[in-house]
């Protein structure tokens, strides 16, 4: 099937089914019966086993006229775990609701103590009966509110080396034992929380893997989650303008501020724009590369270059606007905008992976620089220092 | 406007890539680098041969004149490879400024006369356009010409001219009465002095020139002599920015290298993340500056309507970086990047006058600038 019949397949499946007044509930059975929900899986996985590229296609069909439902193949990191993990009756059980938008995902990975170092996670489960139970407390979740799942790691084997002792579970949010706090973040925004979990209680059935083998679960769903924000990177909204529209952004700021004459200010304009400009033709030639060593150099280069693009921009901004940096709220939008983005540059350099994780995995990864000793490696979890 | 089309590369490309690559590792080890810093021209007639039969220096002479036709990508990968192998040669006057500026006056028959040399590895020649105080054009032209019947004589000097010693023609930028214009001035001519600078970068050599009453040919029209020379200052750019990113992605491998092999306290010092951190950085920064360079080159080959930004832009970017590079390699490098045998500072020595050679990075960025209209 070629790209332009798969685009009218769907143009005509959606003219025939879609329109906006439909009930959602009705209309989320319709796609998922469909096979659009996740185009790219097997027919008796609730797909059309389609390609991965066939499957953005579906969703940008949907996208332009504004249908839910598509691209869980993608985006519904959930669903993809079980899919490629989950046992057939995980898979029956949970992937429908959960690709119907039914349930909701939220993910318990990091904790106040495992940041960095994931693997050294100290949430527990202990086998009681027919269940797990699970205590402990998880960090940087977004959406634990309304989740009704949340893919957990927790350490069920103290005794072995700490990677060896980690399992996956679909805990059930929605219990006593799972209480949720938002994290208050330093640019005033409450995005993620903190989930604290106290003889919460997950079925065995909700094991997803072999048990102590929650460590390789966790890779296929980091993996999902990587895919998916390179997803995000690449269709967003800025990428498709052409660069010469787009206002400078610091250059008005200059000329607002009366700053524009100054030449030291126009120098640093000219510095940060250079950095946003190379990482841009960085992205483009990461996409043109035959070579796959070429486009991964680039992409691992791209998170250190965009901290740095943000940490810089921000103190540009600040060097512009001044005084005012030195005020915040509504009367003051200008320098609170400023400050805002540089508290939230840290975002960047320190969310999804510090800068310095980066550039251990840049320097081994990419320069073949050899890794640092590790003394711990064979040390069973429960003799680690912490 | 360039596309990721600017970043695909043809199989003929690539081929081009691999032949200079081979050439420059017969051709420029370390050990010949050092022979020819030594000397006075700079020049291996040698190795000038080899560039020729390889079509190098005449990569952006026309077909017509013997050359290959090509233009800013296939130069910015000859260079990128010429700046990996901190080649010594006149390669940059020769093959780049001379040919630009001479398609650039639009004269024939001098074109007629002097591309097919230069193709055929026959004629090294230079351009002298710098007077003291800037590597750019000057406000004020001091060197002057006048006519006396058909014949024309120039009198003043020239600075930071490339390949003084070695070149046997300069095209010199003079003031006369019609505006400025481009003379053709040999090098045996009658009053021409020829001064050699010591340069800190050893791989390039310089020269002053001083003219009395020098005779020399005028080359295409009278009164566009700053447009000419703006213009062929641009395709040097075009092709040094390849030459840095080159250098610098060298580099990186040049410390990657030390720190894997380097032993202290029982391990690689690459191990130990001070050390990796700096290669990472300095990864990133030369990985930035090739995208750079061949995006200009792109930018350039398909007219882009935003190229002298793009090209200012990236002239700053890839001249900080090289420096940046190149010095963070001396420190990676410990006690032996502090010694004169090793390596490190040539490409340092390099990269602070590549820095300098077509304007400061601060001078291109107030031109990126004023082509965004800010």
């Amino acid at each position: 099937m070629t790209d332009q019949e798969l685009r009218d397949d769907v143009r005509n499946w959606l003219a025939a089914n879609w329109n906006p007044g439909v009930d959602r509930a009705q209309w989320a059975h319709t796609v998922v019966e469909a096979g659009w929900a996740v185009p790219s899986w097997e027919p008796e996985c609730y797909g059309r086993g389609l390609s991965d590229a066939q499957s953005r296609l579906v969703a940008a069909e949907f996208a332009a006229v504004g249908a839910p439902g598509c691209g869980h193949d993608r985006a519904n990191l959930f669903a993809c775990t079980l899919h490629d993990v989950g046992t057939d009756e995980q898979k029956r059980r949970l992937i429908p609701p959960s690709i119907r938008g039914e349930s909701k995902w939220c993910l318990l990975y990091s904790e106040p103590g495992a940041g960095s170092d994931l693997a050294g996670l100290r949430t527990r489960a202990e086998r009681d009966g027919d269940e797990w139970v699970i205590n402990g407390q998880k960090v940087w979740t977004s959406f634990a509110k309304t989740a009704d799942y949340g893919m957990l790691v927790a350490r069920t084997d103290w005794d072995v080396p700490k990677h060896q002792g980690i399992s996956f579970f679909m805990l059930p949010m929605r219990q006593p034992g799972v209480e949720i706090r938002p994290i208050h973040q330093i640019t005033g925004e409450s995005e993620f929380n903190e989930v604290f979990i106290e003889d919460a209680r997950v079925p065995a059935e909700n094991l997803v893997g072999e048990l102590n083998a929650g460590w390789s679960v966790l890779q296929t769903a980091l993996g999902y989650e990587r895919r998916f924000m390179g997803d995000l990177a690449r269709t967003a909204k800025d990428n498709k303008r052409p660069q010469a529209e787009k206002a400078n952004l610091l250059v008005e700021l200059a000329r607002e501020a009366g700053r524009l004459d100054d030449p030291y200010i126009r120098q640093q304009i000219a510095r940060v724009d250079a950095l946003a400009t190379v990482n841009r033709w960085n992205t483009q030639r990461s996409k043109a590369a035959a070579e796959r060593g070429e486009a991964a150099t680039l992409m691992a280069l791209g998170k250190i270059a965009m901290s740095r693009i943000l940490h810089e921009t921000a103190r540009v901004e600040t060097e512009i606007v001044g005084a005012e940096a030195m005020l915040a709220g509504p009367d003051n939008p200008t320098g609170d905008a400023v400050t805002f983005r540089t508290m939230n540059a840290y975002f960047t350099s320190i969310g999804g992976g510090t800068d310095q994780i980066q550039r251990n995995i840049i320097g081994e990864r990419v320069l073949g620089l050899p890794k640092e000793p590790e003394p711990y490696r064979n040390t069973p979890f429960r003799e680690l220092p912490h | 406007m360039p596309t990721g089309a600017t970043f695909s590369v043809s199989e003929e490309q690539r081929a081009l890539r691999s032949a200079v690559a081979d050439l420059m590792a017969r051709h420029s080890s370390e050990a010949q680098v050092r022979t020819l810093i030594a000397t006075d021209t700079g020049l291996d007639p040698k190795v000038w041969h080899e560039l020729a039969v390889m079509g190098l220096t005449g990569l952006l002479i026309s077909e017509e004149h013997g050359g290959a036709g090509a233009g800013p990508v296939e130069m910015g990968i000859a260079m990128e490879e010429m700046g990996r192998a901190l080649l010594v040669s006149p390669f940059l006057s020769t093959a780049v400024l001379v040919p630009s500026l001479l398609a650039e006056t639009g004269d024939a028959a001098e074109c007629a006369a002097v591309l097919p040399q230069i193709a055929a590895g026959e004629l090294i020649a230079s351009v002298a356009f710098a007077e003291d105080d800037s590597a750019r054009l000057p406000t004020t032209i001091a060197t002057s010409a006048g006519a006396i019947g058909d014949a024309w004589h120039v009198t003043g000097y020239k600075h930071f001219v490339l390949d003084g010693q070695s070149a046997e023609l300069f095209y010199v930028l003079a003031a006369t009465d019609a505006g400025p214009a481009v003379f053709a001035v040999d090098a045996g001519a009658t009053g021409l002095d020829v001064t050699p600078l010591t340069t800190v970068d050893l791989t390039r050599k310089q020269c002053r020139l001083q003219f009395v009453d020098t005779p020399a040919r005028l080359i295409g029209r009278l009164g566009t002599g700053v447009e000419v020379f703006s213009a062929t200052l641009d395709r040097a750019a075009l092709a040094l920015v390849s030459e840095q990113a080159g250098g610098a992605r060298r580099v990186v491998d040049m410390a990657a290298e030390y720190a894997k092999t380097r032993y202290q306290f029982g391990r690689a010092i690459g191990s130990f993340q001070a050390v990796k951190h700096m290669c990472a950085d300095m990864l990133l920064e030369a990985e930035s500056a090739v995208s750079a360079a061949r995006f200009v080159a792109g930018s350039f080959a398909q007219q882009a309507p935003s190229r002298l930004a793009d090209l200012a832009l990236a002239q700053a970017y890839c001249s900080d970086a090289f420096v940046s590079v190149t010095a963070a390699n001396i420190q990676v490098h410990g006690g032996i990047g502090f010694t004169w045998e090793h390596p490190a500072h040539l490409y340092l020595r390099r990269a602070r006058s590549d820095a300098q050679l077509l304007g400061s990075p601060s001078w291109h960025r107030e031109r990126y600038l004023q082509q965004i209209g800010a």
